[in-house]
């Protein structure tokens, strides 16, 4: 009795995920949330709240093998959409505003969707998505725009004046949004080649991929 | 309290919450910073949401959590007070109420993450039905975690020996090469690690068809009700101080 | 065929996808209470014999499989993992990446919780398991701060707690030391008493020969022959070598040793000892702000090593030696005491300069995209002169039978291959002491003496090598002498 094994195989990138891929998210989710954390204090210490503004870049930057190795490992759908989601949940229940978990899912999802499109293979897709997917870590960003808001709205509380301070922030507003923006896009794109290369380089010759 | 006696359940006389009351907490902290509450409401529940780390057996992370509070509450209204005299100590009374609006949502996050423990965590996921392929991915990170760090110590010994000695120096002078040497090995051993990991769960019955159950059984106590009533006191305080 | 079997191998011939064949006509069976050991070398086929066994092949480790692989009534090839699970209980080598929660309780409670089992009869389990393997002391803890030894135990409880009918276990004590295998021991005897039919695939024979009721011996797929274990015993100790086996008694390299770590330590060889430590005391304080006071400490005797000599250091898990190994390379500061160098008091820098590590998991080492790349890494970085490195490296390749590899990936090598490429590093490097850390753990006869001699053709470069090891054989057969740290 001779029998071939059924489990799907790599080249399916329709396939659906199973056990395999979920623990291959679940370390690789790991390690990029450490690099977040990290990059969260650095940015922090070295900047101020203000670093936050940078931090998503930062994390972008250096978490890229971190992604491309994960999407060389499944290569199907939904993998850094759960990542995504994952990672945006444990931002939450660690405290940050919930528009992490908005950010969190809806951009991963985009970008795992762009990928797709290149059957996750093809390196501008892979490139795209992974951009895609670090605006996801753009959620802490956010509230600062609303602290703004409470600010002013303490100072009112006071009765102090609050033009000098509202000027400042807008000047600040539009110019550094648009720039943080800028920031992660650049570091995402430096972070996804910096992974593709250590992809070539190591992962792919070590056999550690599909 | 013996490490068998706690295993089975024993309340101990530390305070343990239901998770999915510390996510109400959690809730409720969102929910005021995007109404940007008031002073009143916002101490109100920093102070509400750190007891549970102050009579969960974590009292040093919510005295923490209460000083850190304090001590902004103050630069602000030191800076409220100098501010006419010297506009640029807006910058510091910004800040400091900047971070007082997220400290509701720190606290919140700092009660459920130092008070739950991972089985009662994984089995709140699993009663509000959240699947296999955010519960499995969850636990594998918390069990990861540890590993990262202990790995991390480990290449950097190996590149000392090698010559290529740690720190900021040389990290900022080749950055690249400091990456590709850290983050290489602790790619292919977390790539090992997913390997080992995936056999270890399937031959432990893993991703089988059906719910799997829990050891732990969570319940809703008075104590756990209490808790997210208390927690939308907040809300009321900002609905009539604004 | 024997229908009372719980496991049955018939005529099997497996063939891994893309691969040739793994095991060929192979058949055995086993019966409730009896334990059969796999025994060969490297590569002979027992690894895949037990995959059939707990149905992971072909299932997860996808492949053509030929003939009758039955479990407890599930047929490899046809029933899903999760049936295999509730029949069958696999404990694998390496205990850090074996366990799945973060909590000790949680990992017991983890294969009730997949089987679908209500929470109070889960608990009850645990309780059951905890008591009957003596761990109750062990639950409520972080498994990644436990040893490797209670990892392990942990593993077998985990495999034990639905009561499965049959256990598998896959070179359980690679990673342990003796105290940990007896404690091991004990868990097979309890489960051998109660009925169980365990199936062992090992190098190491000794800690549970007075268990096993058959030995299956294998080679390069096939089944060379079955022994009952009074045959088994009666064989000449040479056909077993012959075989790839490790000893089955080791009292004689447990009596060398003992007589090895007898010699005088200090002052007995020619010249300036390369590495000595006077009134040495490693470990590490207490880590938290406001405490003081040592967390772990441990004396080490005055000891000089020579250059050419082969010490070993050897001690129970958590004795210390690997504290007392990163602090002779200068990566850790010693409580008291001074380690030198040449004679003379050294600096942590200058130890580490002139010290190699070569870590049990070498993953944590390699950092470059070849074989020659690694080895040259120190040489390019630093800007030397590149053509005569490469001519001395290309040497030192061809020593070590690693030029063939010289343009592979490092991580795509064998264990042995990346563990000479390790010792290449270091003798690229100049360095002039060499500390091994568990060098053969999971290794058979043959791969085990390859090391000892690889470690001997180091010595002979005038390289003091130390190697931490629990491996009785290594260090009878190719220590100068022992240091014992318990």
């Amino acid at each position: 009795m001779t029998q071939q094994s059924a489990l799907p195989t790599a080249q399916d990138a329709k396939r659906r995920l199973a056990v395999p891929d979920y623990i291959n998210i679940g370390v690789f989710s790991a390690l990029y949330f450490m690099i977040v954390a990290l990059c969260a204090l650095a940015s922090n210490i070295a900047f101020g709240v203000a670093g936050n503004l940078l931090l998503p870049a930062f994390a972008a930057l250096l978490a890229g093998p971190v992604f491309m190795l994960l999407n060389a490992r499944v290569r199907a759908f939904g993998a850094i959409t759960t990542m995504g989601v994952v990672l945006g949940l444990f931002l939450f229940v660690f405290g940050h505003f919930a528009t992490s978990l908005v950010t969190g899912i809806a951009f991963p999802l985009l970008g795992d969707l762009v990928a797709r499109l290149g059957a996750y293979r093809n390196k501008a897709a892979l490139l795209g998505g992974y951009v895609l997917f670090s605006f996801g870590c753009a959620g802490p960003i956010l509230p600062i725009w609303l602290m703004k808001g409470a600010y002013i709205a303490s100072l009112e509380r006071k009765g102090k004046d609050s033009a000098y301070i509202a000027s400042l922030f807008d000047h600040v507003n539009m110019a550094t949004f648009a720039g943080a923006m800028l920031a992660i896009v650049v570091g995402a794109l430096a972070g996804g080649v910096f992974g593709l290369v250590l992809l070539r380089r190591h992962f792919a010759k070590a056999g550690v991929t599909q | 309290m013996t490490a068998a006696a706690r295993a089975a359940g024993v309340r101990t006389r530390a305070l343990r919450l239901d998770p999915r009351a510390k996510l109400t907490m959690l809730a409720v902290a969102n929910v005021l910073m995007f109404l940007h509450a008031g002073p009143a409401a916002q101490s109100l529940a920093v102070v509400l949401f750190s007891l549970p780390l102050l009579f969960g057996g974590k009292a040093a992370a919510g005295v923490r959590m209460l000083a850190v509070y304090g001590v902004l509450c103050a630069v602000e209204w030191a800076s409220a007070l100098g501010v006419d005299r010297l506009p640029w100590l807006h910058i510091a009374g910004a800040t400091a109420a900047g971070v007082c609006m997220m400290m509701p949502c720190l606290t919140a996050g700092m009660a459920m993450f130092a008070t739950t423990r991972p089985g009662d965590m994984v089995c709140a996921m699993r009663r509000m039905r959240a699947p296999d392929a955010l519960v499995i991915p969850v636990v594998v990170m918390m069990r990861f975690f540890p590993t990262i760090r202990h790995d991390y110590r480990l290449i950097r010994q190996s590149l000392r020996l090698r010559g290529f000695a740690g720190g900021g120096m040389a990290l900022a002078r080749h950055p690249l090469r400091s990456l590709e040497y850290i983050l290489v090995p602790l790619l292919m051993n977390a790539a090992n690690v997913a390997r080992d990991l995936t056999v270890a769960g399937l031959a432990r019955g893993l991703g089988a068809p059906g719910e799997p159950t829990s050891m732990v059984e969570l319940r809703m106590r008075a104590v756990d009700w209490l808790a997210v009533a208390l927690s939308l006191a907040p809300l009321a305080v900002a609905a009539v101080t604004g | 065929m024997d229908s009372t079997a719980l496991c049955t191998l018939r005529d099997c011939t497996f063939a891994y996808s893309g691969e040739g064949a793994a095991l060929r006509n192979v058949t055995l069976h086993v019966r409730a209470g009896e334990l059969v050991m796999l025994v060969g070398p490297s590569g002979c086929g027992k690894t895949t014999a037990t995959r059939l066994v707990n149905g992971l092949a072909p299932r997860h480790f996808t492949g053509t499989l030929t003939g009758h692989a039955c479990t407890g009534g599930l047929e490899a090839s046809r029933a899903p993992l999760e049936s295999h699970a509730r029949v069958v209980g696999s404990v694998f080598q390496n205990p850090k990446t074996q366990y799945f929660h973060a909590r000790s309780t949680d990992e017991l409670a983890f294969p009730c919780e997949n089987a679908g089992m209500p929470a109070p009869q889960i608990r009850e389990r645990v309780r059951q398991v905890a008591a009957r393997f003596g761990i109750a002391d062990l639950l409520d803890r972080a498994i990644v701060n436990l040893s490797g030894g209670q990892q392990q135990r942990f593993a077998v409880a985990s495999a034990a707690v639905l009561e499965p009918a049959v256990m598998v276990l896959d070179e359980p004590t690679s990673n342990l030391d003796t105290a940990s295998m007896a404690r091991l021991h004990g868990m097979i005897a309890a489960l051998k008493a109660d009925g169980v039919a365990i199936v062992i695939a090992e190098h190491r024979l000794a800690w549970c020969a007075d268990l096993v009721d058959r030995y299956c011996v294998f080679d390069g797929g096939e089944l060379l022959g079955t022994y009952t274990a009074r045959e088994f015993e009666a064989l000449p100790a040479t056909q077993r070598e012959a075989w790839g086996l490790r000893a089955l008694d080791v009292s004689e390299d447990r009596a060398r040793i003992a007589a090895l770590a007898r010699a005088p330590h200090t002052s007995h060889g020619e010249g300036t000892p390369v590495l000595g430590t006077r009134g040495l005391e490693v470990g590490y304080r207490k880590r938290a702000l406001f405490r003081r006071g040592v967390e772990f400490s441990l004396r080490i005797p005055d000891v000089d090593v020579y250059g050419g000599q082969i010490v070993g250091i050897m001690g129970r898990n958590g004795a210390g030696k690997s504290t007392f190994a990163r602090t002779l390379c200068g990566l850790q500061a010693p409580l008291a005491g001074t380690v030198e160098l040449g004679g003379e008091s050294a600096r942590a820098s200058a130890l580490s300069r002139a010290a190699a590590l070569v870590m049990q998991d070498v993953h944590y080492q390699l950092f470059a995209e070849s074989v020659r790349a690694e080895v040259m890494l120190e040489t390019v970085q630093a800007g030397g002169e590149l053509a005569a490195a490469r001519e001395q490296c290309d040497a030192l390749l061809g020593e070590l039978d690693l030029l063939d590899v010289a343009d592979r990936h490092p991580m795509s090598l064998s264990g042995g291959q990346k563990q000479r490429l390790a010792i290449a590093v270091a003798l690229m490097g100049k360095k002039r002491f060499v500390v091994l850390d568990e060098p053969t753990s999971g290794l058979d006869r043959a791969h085990m003496m390859q090391v000892g001699a690889l470690l001997r053709e180091l010595a002979d470069r005038g390289v003091a090598v130390l190697v931490i090891t629990h491996d009785d054989e290594l260090a009878a057969h190719w220590c100068d002498r022992i240091l014992a740290l318990d």
